[in-house]
C-alpha cells in the first residue's frame, strides 16, 4: 500500500457535499469527492470518465487549522451581456489548512503523485475561485505498510505561523482526523460524497461512512511558558 | 529609606485574607508605621509589592522612609514562634547612593499600566471627559513602561538583533507576566456612594521582569523610592533591582 499526502491550504476553500442551486454550502473538512475530483483533473480525466478506481482509495483528512466559515451574498452580473446572474449565497472556509491523504495500490498512487506534480488541469480547493496558496503536493509514502494513520502522525503540522504561535504552550498538538470507516467501526457518520460519476449532466454520489479520531503531532514552535525568574533585591544592600 | 522583606505564611487564614484583598494588605502594611498619618503628603511614601514566586513562597517587599514594625503581620500571617522567619529590614540609602550611570541590574516591577481614553460626558454631550483605561495586551503594557524609562532614569537593555525571535516588539530584555484583573469594593465607601457599583475599584496589574541600565541615578533613585505609575496603594509601582549574571533573565527563561 502507498499513501499520497496533499496540503490543502488557501485563503478560501469550499467543500460542499449537499450544496444545491443558489445556496452553496461547505462542510468543515474537505470532501472525498472534492479531493478525488482534483486528482482526476490533475490526471486530465474527462468529466464523464470512469472514477471507480479513485473511489476505491481509502481517504482521510487531518485538520491542521480549522479556519472560519464565512458567507458571501453574491449578486454577480454577466461580464458581456450585463444580465444579472441568479442571486446566490456562498459559504467558504477562510484561512483553513488541511492535510488530505489517499491510500491504495502503489502504481495508482505513483501515477497520481506524478499527475499532482504536473497537473493537466490546475488544482483548486473545492470551488474554482479558491486556488491553493501553497504547493498541494506533500509527497507519496511507499512501503508495504504505509497506512494513512501513520502518515497523518508523521507529516509535520502545516498550520500557519501565526496559528502555531497561538498554541506555542502545547508540546504536542492533537489534530482531528476524519477517515473512511472500516467495516467494524461503530461510531461513524455518513456523508454523501463518494463520487460515482462527475458527468455534469448527471452527477452522482454515494454515501460514505466517516469515522472521527485525533492524532498527536509535535509542535515545532513549542516554548515553555514564561515563569517568574529568580529575583532577590536583598544581597546588594549588605547586612544590617 | 528602608527596604523590608516579609515572607507570608500562605497556609494561614490571616494570610489568605490579606492576599485576597489589596486593600486590607495595604492597611496591614500601613499599620507597621505608627509615625505616618494617613493624610500625610510629600514625595517619599510607603510602597509595597507582593512577589508570588511559588505557592509557598510569597514575599512582601516594602520600601519606606521609616523602619517598619511588622509584628502584627507576623502574628496574623507569619510564623510567630520562629525566631528566624520574621521580616528583615535593610538600609536602602547606601545602595541608592552607589547607583551610577551605566550600571546594569535585573529589575522587577509590578504596575498598573493605563492610558487615558476620551469618553463622552454624561450631562453635556459637547463636553468630553477622559478615563484611565488599562492596557490589556503585553505589547501595549511593554510600551507603557518603555515610554517612561527616560524620565524614570533607566533604559531597558536592548537585545542584539540575532536574539530577536519575533518580527516586532521583541527588541528589549523585558517580559511581562502575571496579569491580574482585580475588582473590589472600598470598605466604607459603599455607604457614602449609596451602595452603588460606582465605588468599585478595578485594576489590571502586571509584573515586568528584565534588565535595565542606569541612565540618571537621581531620577532612578526617585523612581525606586516614590514608585512608578498608578495604584500605589494597591501594591503597584514598587521597582526593585537585583544583580544578574551577564546573560539576562529573559534569555534564561526562553532557553
Amino acid at each position: 500500500m502507498s499513501v499520497l499526502a496533499l496540503c490543502l491550504a488557501g485563503p478560501l476553500q469550499a467543500w460542499g457535499s449537499s450544496a444545491r442551486f443558489a445556496r452553496r454550502t461547505t462542510e468543515n473538512v474537505p470532501t472525498k469527492s472534492g479531493v478525488l475530483g482534483m486528482l482526476a483533473a490533475a490526471q486530465g480525466r474527462d468529466r464523464a470518465a470512469d472514477v471507480s478506481d479513485l473511489a476505491e482509495l481509502r481517504f482521510g483528512v487531518r485538520v491542521d487549522q480549522r479556519g472560519t466559515r464565512i458567507r458571501d451574498f453574491q449578486t454577480a452580473h454577466h461580464t458581456e451581456t450585463g444580465n444579472a446572474m441568479p442571486v446566490s449565497e456562498r459559504f467558504y472556509l477562510a484561512d483553513a489548512v488541511f492535510v488530505a491523504g489517499v491510500e491504495g495500490d502503489g502504481d495508482l498512487i505513483a501515477a497520481l503523485h506524478r499527475a499532482v506534480r504536473s497537473p493537466v488541469y490546475l488544482p483548486y480547493l473545492g470551488r474554482r475561485s479558491c486556488p491553493p496558496s501553497r504547493p498541494v503536493d506533500i509527497g507519496a509514502f511507499d512501503g508495504t505498510d504505509a497506512v494513512l494513520e501513520d502518515v497523518f502522525r508523521s507529516v509535520e503540522w502545516q498550520a500557519a505561523e501565526h496559528h502555531r504561535r497561538r498554541r506555542s504552550g502545547e508540546r504536542r498538538v492533537a489534530l482531528p482526523v476524519f477517515m473512511d470507516a472500516a467495516e467494524g467501526d461503530r461510531e461513524k457518520n455518513s456523508r454523501r460524497d463518494l463520487p460515482v460519476s462527475f458527468d455534469p449532466r448527471h452527477r452522482r454520489y454515494a454515501l460514505r461512512d466517516v469515522k472521527a479520531d485525533t492524532v498527536e503531532v509535535p509542535n515545532p514552535t513549542h516554548r515553555a511558558p514564561a515563569a517568574p525568574s529568580h529575583h532577590d533585591p536583598m544581597p546588594p544592600l549588605g547586612g544590617d | 529609606m528602608y527596604l523590608t522583606r516579609f515572607r507570608v505564611n500562605t497556609a494561614r487564614v490571616g494570610a489568605r485574607k490579606l492576599l485576597s484583598s489589596p486593600q486590607s494588605l495595604h492597611a496591614a502594611v500601613m499599620g507597621g508605621f505608627p509615625g505616618i498619618l494617613p493624610s500625610a503628603g510629600g514625595s517619599p511614601r510607603v510602597l509595597w509589592r507582593l512577589d508570588r514566586n511559588a505557592r509557598a513562597e510569597v514575599l512582601l517587599y516594602v520600601v519606606s522612609p521609616d523602619k517598619p514594625d511588622l509584628t502584627h503581620l507576623v502574628e496574623d500571617a507569619g510564623w510567630p514562634t520562629l525566631p528566624e522567619v520574621g521580616w528583615e529590614t535593610r538600609d536602602y540609602m547606601p545602595f541608592l547612593d552607589r547607583l551610577a550611570v551605566g550600571d546594569v541590574w535585573g529589575f522587577r516591577l509590578t504596575a498598573n499600566p493605563v492610558h487615558s481614553v476620551r469618553v463622552e460626558g454624561k450631562e453635556d454631550k459637547e463636553k468630553h471627559d477622559t478615563k484611565p483605561t488599562p492596557h490589556v495586551t503585553p505589547r501595549h503594557q511593554m510600551r507603557w513602561l518603555l515610554q517612561r524609562e527616560e524620565r524614570s532614569g533607566f533604559q531597558v537593555v536592548r537585545k542584539a538583533a540575532e536574539q530577536e525571535r519575533l518580527p516586532d516588539g521583541d527588541d528589549c530584555e523585558l517580559v511581562v507576566w502575571g496579569a491580574q484583573r482585580l475588582r473590589f469594593r472600598k470598605t466604607g465607601s459603599a455607604e457614602r456612594a449609596g451602595g452603588r457599583g460606582a465605588s468599585d475599584v478595578r485594576l489590571t496589574t502586571v509584573t515586568f521582569d528584565g534588565r535595565l541600565q542606569v541612565t540618571d541615578p537621581a531620577k532612578l533613585r526617585h523612581t525606586l523610592t516614590a514608585g512608578l505609575g498608578r495604584a500605589k496603594a494597591y501594591g503597584c509601582g514598587l521597582m526593585t533591582l537585583a544583580p544578574v549574571a551577564s546573560a539576562g533573565a529573559t534569555q534564561r527563561r526562553s532557553a
